[in-house]
C-alpha cells in the first residue's frame, strides 16, 4: 500500500515538472523570440499568467459533449506519455512505467490526445476549425514518416523497443544514439520542426489566416487545460528525444537528491538546446503550404531515415 | 443425427423457411433468420465437439466434417457476427420488398461459412466455398440495376478464385492421392518444394475473397452496395474466410517445411508481405478521398486486410498471432461501423458525407459505437485494435527482416487516423443542419447489437487474454510450440512488453481526475450553444446557410500524394478488360458471313498443307 | 475558507492580478485607427511586455477594441463579437470617433457614442491616438482591473434591456439570435 501511494506521489510530482518545464519553456520561447524582434517581450512566466487567467474566466462556452471532452482527452494523453517514459534514468523518485509500455505504445498514446482535439474542434462546427484538423492531419502523416524511420532505425540497432533500455544502452557505452547513428537523429530532428508546429509548420493554428484553426471556438478553462496539454507534450517530446538520442540524463547508479538534481540540470540543459531547433528554424522562416510541408518531409527528412535504417542493419 | 448434419440442415431449412414466410408475413422473415442463426449457435457453442470427425462418402469420395481449435476461431467469428447482423438487418430490412431472396441468401451465406469451417476435406470446402460466394453475390445485386456493375465484377473474381482453386485442389489428388486437408498437409503439398503451382493456385483462390491487391477491384464496390446489414458479415466474416485458407497454407509452409530460410520461402515471404503492405496503402489512400460513408469503410475494409495479411506473411508466432487477434477485432469494428453506417442510411436516407453532418446529439449511442469503433481501427490505445496493431509492429520489427515494410505499414495506419477523423467528423460531428432536424436515433434492436460490439472492443482491450487463449491453440495446431499468452501483457521476443491492465488503469483514474476536474469547475458559468453560434467575424450565419467544410476535405493531402493516385489497379484491370475485347473483336473479324471469305480460308488452309506436305506427313 | 473576507480579497486580489496581466485583445479593426495596433504590437513599443496579445477569436478574447468611427453596418457585428467573448470582458474605445463621432460626429451612417451600444471601460482619446496612449489606455484598464471595477460584462447582462433598445433604434432589420446564458 506504501508502495502505491509513493507512485501516486510520484506521478503527481512528474506531472507538475512536466507541466512547469513545459510552461516556463513556452515563456522562455515567447521572451527570446521578442529579443530576436528587437522586441523586450513578457517575462517568462506569462505563460503562467494567461494559464492563470483563463482558468479563472467568469463564463465558458461548450459546444457539446466532444466539445467539454476535448482537453479532457489531451490531458490523458499527455499525462499517460509522461508517465510511461523515463524522467531521469533509473530514478525512484519519478515511477517510469516505461517498463509497460514501449516505443509503439507511445507512438500511438501520443495521437490519442490529437484525435481527442480533432474530435472536439470537429463539434464546435467552425469551418476553420475543420479545415485545421485537416491540415493537422495531413501534416502528422507528412513528419511521422522520418520519425518512425529513426525509431525503427534505433529500435534494430539495440535489439529494443524500450525508451528505458535505449537510454540504458547509451548510458553504459557512453556514446549517444545521436553519434552512433546520425542519419536517423538527423531525420528525427527534421520530423521535430513539424512536431513543435512553429514556422514554417504553424500551418495547423495559423495565425491570421485560420483563426487559430481547431482551437477557435475553445476559450477559458477548456483552452486552459488545452494549453497545460500542450506544454506538457512538449516537455514529454523533448524528453523523449533527450532518451532516446541525446545520451539521456540522470544516474542510475546514484539516486541519492543531489545526484536528482544534477540529472535535472543535466535534462534541463540538453531539452531546452533541443527545444531551440524548431525554435530558431521558425525565427527565419515563413509559413508552408499543406502540401509543400507534407512533402518536405518526404523529401531528405526520409532519405535520411532511410539511409539509418540502413546504417543500422549494418552497424 | 450427426450435430454437423443437423447444423447444415437447420441453414438450409431456415434459408428456405425464410422465404416461405417472407410469402406470408414478411415481417417475420427477418426474425425467422436471427431464430436460424440463435439456434446453430446455441447447437454449435453447447454440442460441438472440437477435433471430433465425421466420415461419409459421397459418391464414392472421402469426405469429412470436423472441427479443430484453428476453425474453431473463425466460427466464434462468423457465428458471433451473423446473429448480431442479423438481429441488426430485422429492423434496418423492415422497408425493403424481396426480403425473401436477401434473407434466403443471407442465411445460405452464413452456411456456407460454417461450412467452410467444418469442411475437412477440399470437395466439401469448395462446395461450401461457391454456395457461399453465389450466395453474396445474390445479395451484391439485390439492389438491381444500380448495382449490376459491381455484382459482375465480383462475379468475375470469384470465378477467377474459384478456377484457380479447382485446378489446385485436382492436382492434389494427382499428385498426392487424398482430398483430405490435413492429410495434404502431412504430405507436404503446400511445401514450395516441388508442385509449387498448387499453394500458389490455392493462395490466388483465398486472396480474392480476402481482397489482396491485385485481385481487391471488387471489393469496394460489392462492398458499398449490398445492404448494411450483410456488409457487416460481407467484410467482417466472409473476407475472414480468405484469411482462414490463407493460414491454412502459409502456417504449413513456415511450421512444416523442412527448410524454413528456402529461398522459394523467403520469396513468397516478400511477395505476399509486399502485396499486403502496398494493398494497405493503396487502399487507404483511396479511403480518405471518398465522399460516401459506406465506400469509405469499404476502402478502409481492404486496407485491414492488407495489415492482416502482412501479419500472416511473417509466419512468426506474434506475426501470425497478431494476425489472427486483427482478423477477429476487424470483424468486430468493421461490423459496428458498416452497422453504423446502415443505422445512419435508415435513419437520414443517405450516407453521403457532404450531404449530413451533425448527428451527434440525435444519434448518441450510434455515436458511441462509431467512436469507440474508429479508435480501435485507428489503433489508438486502449482499445483491442491497439493491441493488434502493436503486436503487428513487433512482429515485423523484432521478427522479420522487412523493416521497410514497417515503414509502409506505418505510413498506412497514420493516413488512417485521417479517414477515421473523416468518417467521424462527416457524419456526427459538424454543423447541425435543418435538414437533420427530424432524424432520430435508431431502434432498439439495431442500437443492441452495435453497442455490444462496441463493449467488446473495450474489454478486449483491458483483457487481449480473452482472445489469445482460442487463438494460441488454434495456432498449435497450425504447428506453432509453445505460443504464450498472456491475459493483459503482450511481449515481444525481445522481452519488451505493453501492459494493457496498466495502460488502462492510467488511463482510467487521469480520465475520471480530469473529467471531474473540468467539469465541476466553474461548473454554473459553462453554458451549451448550438453548433450555429459561431465566430465567424461577427458575422450571423443565416439558417440555411451550410457552414461544415466538407468537400475535399483533404485536398492539400491529395495534391501532396499526387504521383501516388496517379495508378489504380481498377484503371488497369480496365485497360486489360479493353485489349482483351481488341483481340477478340480481331478474332471475331475472321466470320465475316461471307460464303467467298470461307472458301479462301479454305483454300488458304490447302496451299499451306501442300507447302509444309513434306514436313508434316514425314511417311 | 473561501467565505472567509480576508482569503476571499487574497483570491481576488490573485485572481485579478493574473487578469489584468494577460490581456488577449480582439482588435476590431474598424476605422483608420486599425492602423495604430500593429505600431503599438510590434519592435518600438511592445505592447506584450504587459501581456498584452492578439487573439484570434471572440471566444478567447478578454478585450474587445474599437478601433475608430463605427459605421451602423458595422455596430451589428461588433455587438456579435462582444456577445460572444466570455466574462470578464473589457471593451475599449480608441479614438475620439468612439466617444463623441469625432469628425463623422453628423454623418448619417456612422453612431456617435459606442457608450450607448456597449458598455466601455477605457476610452483613449485622440485622433489619432499614437501607440503610446495606447499603451496608457491599457495601463489604465490594468489599474481597473486590478480594482475589481472593471466587470462590465455583467453591467451589460443586467441593464440588457436598455443597451437593446438603443441598439435596435440603428438596426433596423434585427436578426440577432438570444444572447442565453
Amino acid at each position: 500500500m506504501e508502495d502505491l501511494g509513493l507512485k501516486i506521489f510520484g506521478a503527481i510530482l512528474t506531472t507538475i515538472l512536466g507541466f512547469t518545464v513545459g510552461m516556463t519553456y513556452g515563456g522562455i520561447v515567447r521572451k527570446l523570440t521578442a529579443r530576436v524582434q528587437n522586441r523586450y517581450g513578457p517575462p517568462f512566466y506569462q505563460n503562467f499568467l494567461d494559464l492563470l487567467k483563463l482558468q479563472v474566466k467568469k463564463t465558458n462556452i461548450a459546444h457539446g459533449f466532444m466539445g467539454h471532452m476535448a482537453p479532457v482527452w489531451i490531458i490523458i494523453a499527455a499525462v499517460t506519455v509522461l508517465l510511461f517514459i523515463p524522467i531521469l534514468n533509473g530514478n525512484l523518485w519519478f515511477p517510469n512505467m516505461s517498463f509497460h509500455g514501449d516505443l509503439i505504445f507511445l507512438l500511438y498514446m501520443m495521437v490519442f490526445g490529437s484525435l481527442g482535439m480533432a474530435l472536439g474542434a470537429g463539434q464546435s462546427g467552425n469551418p476553420n476549425s475543420a479545415i485545421g484538423v485537416s491540415r493537422g492531419l495531413s501534416q502528422m502523416v507528412g513528419f511521422e514518416i522520418p520519425f518512425v524511420l529513426s525509431l525503427v532505425a534505433l529500435m534494430i540497432q539495440y535489439e529494443t523497443t524500450s525508451v528505458q533500455e535505449l537510454t540504458q544502452i547509451q548510458h553504459e557505452t557512453g556514446v549517444w544514439n545521436a553519434i552512433s547513428n546520425p542519419f536517423a537523429f538527423l531525420a528525427a530532428l527534421f520530423a521535430s520542426l513539424g512536431m513543435f508546429r512553429y514556422s514554417p509548420f504553424d500551418i495547423v493554428g495559423a495565425p491570421a489566416e485560420l483563426a487559430s484553426g481547431p482551437v477557435s471556438e475553445f476559450g477559458g478553462k477548456y483552452l486552459g487545460t488545452m494549453m497545460s496539454g500542450g506544454a506538457i507534450f512538449a516537455f514529454i517530446k523533448l524528453t523523449l528525444y533527450v532518451h532516446l538520442f541525446l545520451g539521456g540524463a540522470g544516474n542510475p547508479d546514484n539516486t541519492g537528491i543531489i545526484a536528482t538534481l544534477l540529472g535535472l540540470g543535466v535534462l534541463l540543459i540538453k531539452t531546452f538546446t533541443l527545444y531551440m531547433v524548431p525554435v530558431f528554424y521558425g525565427w527565419i522562416n515563413p509559413r508552408y503550404r499543406t502540401e509543400q510541408a507534407i512533402q518536405y518531409f518526404w523529401r531528405w527528412p526520409t532519405a535520411l531515415g532511410i539511409i539509418g535504417v540502413i546504417w543500422a542493419v549494418y552497424s | 443425427m450427426n450435430i454437423f448434419f443437423l447444423i447444415i440442415l437447420i441453414f438450409f431449412s431456415g434459408a428456405i423457411l425464410s422465404f416461405i414466410i417472407n410469402r406470408i408475413a414478411p415481417k417475420f422473415s427477418g426474425i425467422t433468420t436471427f431464430v436460424t442463426i440463435a439456434v446453430v449457435s446455441f447447437l454449435f457453442f453447447t454440442q460441438v465437439e472440437i477435433n471430433s470427425i465425421t466420415q461419409f462418402s459421397l459418391g464414392g469420395i472421402q469426405m469429412q466434417f470436423g472441427v479443430n481449435n484453428y476453425t474453431y476461431i473463425f466460427a466464434i467469428l462468423v457465428l458471433g457476427l451473423s446473429l448480431l447482423a442479423s438481429l441488426f438487418s430485422i429492423k434496418y430490412m423492415q422497408d425493403n420488398d424481396r426480403l425473401g431472396y436477401f434473407y434466403s441468401n443471407f442465411i445460405l451465406s452464413i452456411a456456407g461459412m460454417v461450412g467452410i469451417i467444418f469442411s475437412r476435406d477440399f470437395i466439401s470446402f469448395f462446395i461450401f466455398w461457391e454456395i457461399m460466394t453465389w450466395s453474396s453475390y445474390l445479395i451484391v445485386i439485390y439492389d438491381g440495376a444500380r448495382s449490376s456493375r459491381s455484382g459482375l465484377k465480383y462475379m468475375i473474381f470469384s470465378a477467377i478464385g474459384a478456377y484457380a482453386m479447382l485446378t489446385a485442389i485436382v492436382s492434389i489428388k494427382g499428385s498426392y492421392g487424398t482430398f483430405i486437408i490435413s492429410e495434404a498437409i502431412e504430405n507436404g503439398a503446400f511445401n514450395f518444394t516441388d508442385h509449387i503451382y498448387i499453394p500458389i493456385m490455392l493462395l490466388v483462390g483465398f486472396a480474392v475473397k480476402a481482397a489482396l491487391m491485385p485481385l481487391h477491384v471488387w471489393a469496394p464496390n460489392a462492398y458499398s452496395k449490398s445492404p448494411m446489414s450483410f456488409t457487416a458479415i460481407f467484410s467482417g466474416a466472409m473476407s475472414k474466410m480468405g484469411i482462414l485458407g490463407m493460414g491454412l497454407v502459409l502456417a504449413s509452409v513456415y511450421s512444416h517445411s523442412t527448410d524454413e530460410n528456402a529461398f522459394n520461402v523467403l520469396i513468397l515471404r516478400q511477395i505476399l508481405g509486399w502485396l499486403g503492405g502496398i494493398t494497405a496503402v493503396m487502399a487507404t489512400i483511396y479511403a480518405l478521398i471518398q465522399t460516401d460513408a459506406k465506400k469509405l469503410l469499404a476502402y478502409s475494409s481492404v486496407a485491414q486486410l492488407g495489415y492482416i495479411i502482412v501479419g500472416l506473411s511473417t509466419g512468426t508466432k506474434l506475426g501470425v498471432m497478431a494476425a489472427l487477434f486483427l482478423a477477429i477485432i476487424h470483424a468486430v469494428f468493421k461490423g459496428a461501423l458498416f452497422m453504423v453506417a446502415g443505422a445512419v442510411e435508415r435513419q437520414v436516407g443517405t450516407t453521403d458525407m457532404t450531404k449530413i453532418s451533425g448527428l451527434i446529439r440525435k444519434m448518441p449511442f450510434t455515436f458511441f459505437t462509431a467512436l469507440v469503433s474508429i479508435i480501435a481501427l485507428a489503433g489508438i490505445p486502449p482499445l483491442g485494435g491497439f493491441v493488434g496493431k502493436w503486436m503487428l509492429y513487433e512482429a515485423l520489427i523484432t521478427e522479420s527482416n522487412n523493416y521497410f515494410l514497417v515503414i509502409v505499414i506505418f505510413f498506412s495506419s497514420t493516413a488512417a487516423f485521417m479517414y477515421s477523423y473523416r468518417f467521424l467528423f462527416g457524419l456526427f460531428l459538424g454543423q447541425e443542419e435543418k435538414e437533420i432536424e427530424h432524424v432520430k436515433e435508431a431502434p432498439v434492436t439495431m442500437i443492441i447489437p452495435m453497442v455490444i460490439l462496441a463493449l467488446i472492443l473495450i474489454v478486449t482491450g483491458v483483457y487481449p487474454g480473452i482472445l489469445f487463449e482460442p487463438i494460441a491453440q488454434g495456432m498449435q495446431y497450425l504447428g506453432y510450440s509453445d505460443v504464450n499468452w498472456d491475459m493483459s501483457v503482450l511481449v515481444n521476443v525481445w522481452g519488451e512488453e505493453s501492459n494493457m491492465a496498466y495502460i488502462n488503469l492510467t488511463i482510467g483514474v487521469v480520465f475520471v481526475v480530469i473529467f471531474i476536474f473540468l467539469t465541476l469547475k466553474n461548473l454554473k458559468g459553462t453554458r451549451y450553444v448550438g453548433t450555429k453560434d459561431i465566430s465567424t467575424s461577427g458575422e450571423i450565419p443565416t439558417e440555411n446557410e451550410n457552414l461544415t467544410f466538407q468537400l475535399d476535405f483533404f485536398k492539400p493531402f491529395q495534391r501532396a500524394a499526387a504521383p501516388l493516385y496517379k495508378r489504380s489497379m481498377d484503371k488497369i484491370w480496365n485497360d486489360l478488360g479493353n485489349a482483351l475485347e481488341a483481340i477478340f473483336d480481331f478474332t471475331r473479324r475472321i466470320y465475316t458471313g461471307n460464303g467467298q471469305t470461307y472458301a479462301l480460308f479454305v483454300i488458304i488452309f490447302l496451299v499451306i498443307l501442300l507447302i509444309f506436305k513434306n514436313t508434316l506427313f514425314t511417311n | 475558507m473561501i467565505n472567509d473576507k480576508d482569503s476571499q480579497k487574497i483570491v481576488d486580489y490573485i485572481q485579478n492580478f493574473a487578469r489584468k496581466q494577460s490581456l488577449f485583445v480582439m482588435a476590431y479593426g474598424t476605422g483608420c485607427g486599425a492602423i495604430e495596433i500593429p505600431a503599438t504590437m510590434t519592435s518600438r513599443y511592445d505592447a506584450e511586455r504587459f501581456g498584452i496579445r492578439g487573439a484570434a477569436t471572440p471566444r478567447q478574447a478578454d478585450v474587445l477594441l474599437i478601433t475608430g468611427y463605427l459605421a451602423t453596418k458595422t455596430l451589428k457585428r461588433v455587438i456579435r463579437v462582444y456577445e460572444q467573448m466570455q466574462e470578464p470582458k473589457y471593451v475599449i474605445g480608441f479614438g475620439s470617433c468612439t466617444i463623441n463621432g469625432g469628425m463623422y460626429f453628423d454623418s448619417y451612417n456612422t453612431i456617435n457614442a459606442l457608450e450607448q451600444y456597449i458598455p466601455v471601460d477605457v476610452y483613449i482619446n485622440g485622433c489619432m491616438p499614437r501607440p503610446e496612449s495606447v499603451i496608457s489606455g491599457f495601463v489604465k484598464l490594468q489599474e481597473l482591473i486590478q480594482q475589481g471595477k472593471a466587470d462590465n460584462g455583467k453591467k451589460y447582462r443586467e441593464n440588457l434591456e436598455w443597451y437593446r433598445t438603443n441598439q435596435k433604434k440603428i438596426i433596423k432589420n434585427w436578426k440577432m439570435p438570444d444572447y442565453n446564458w
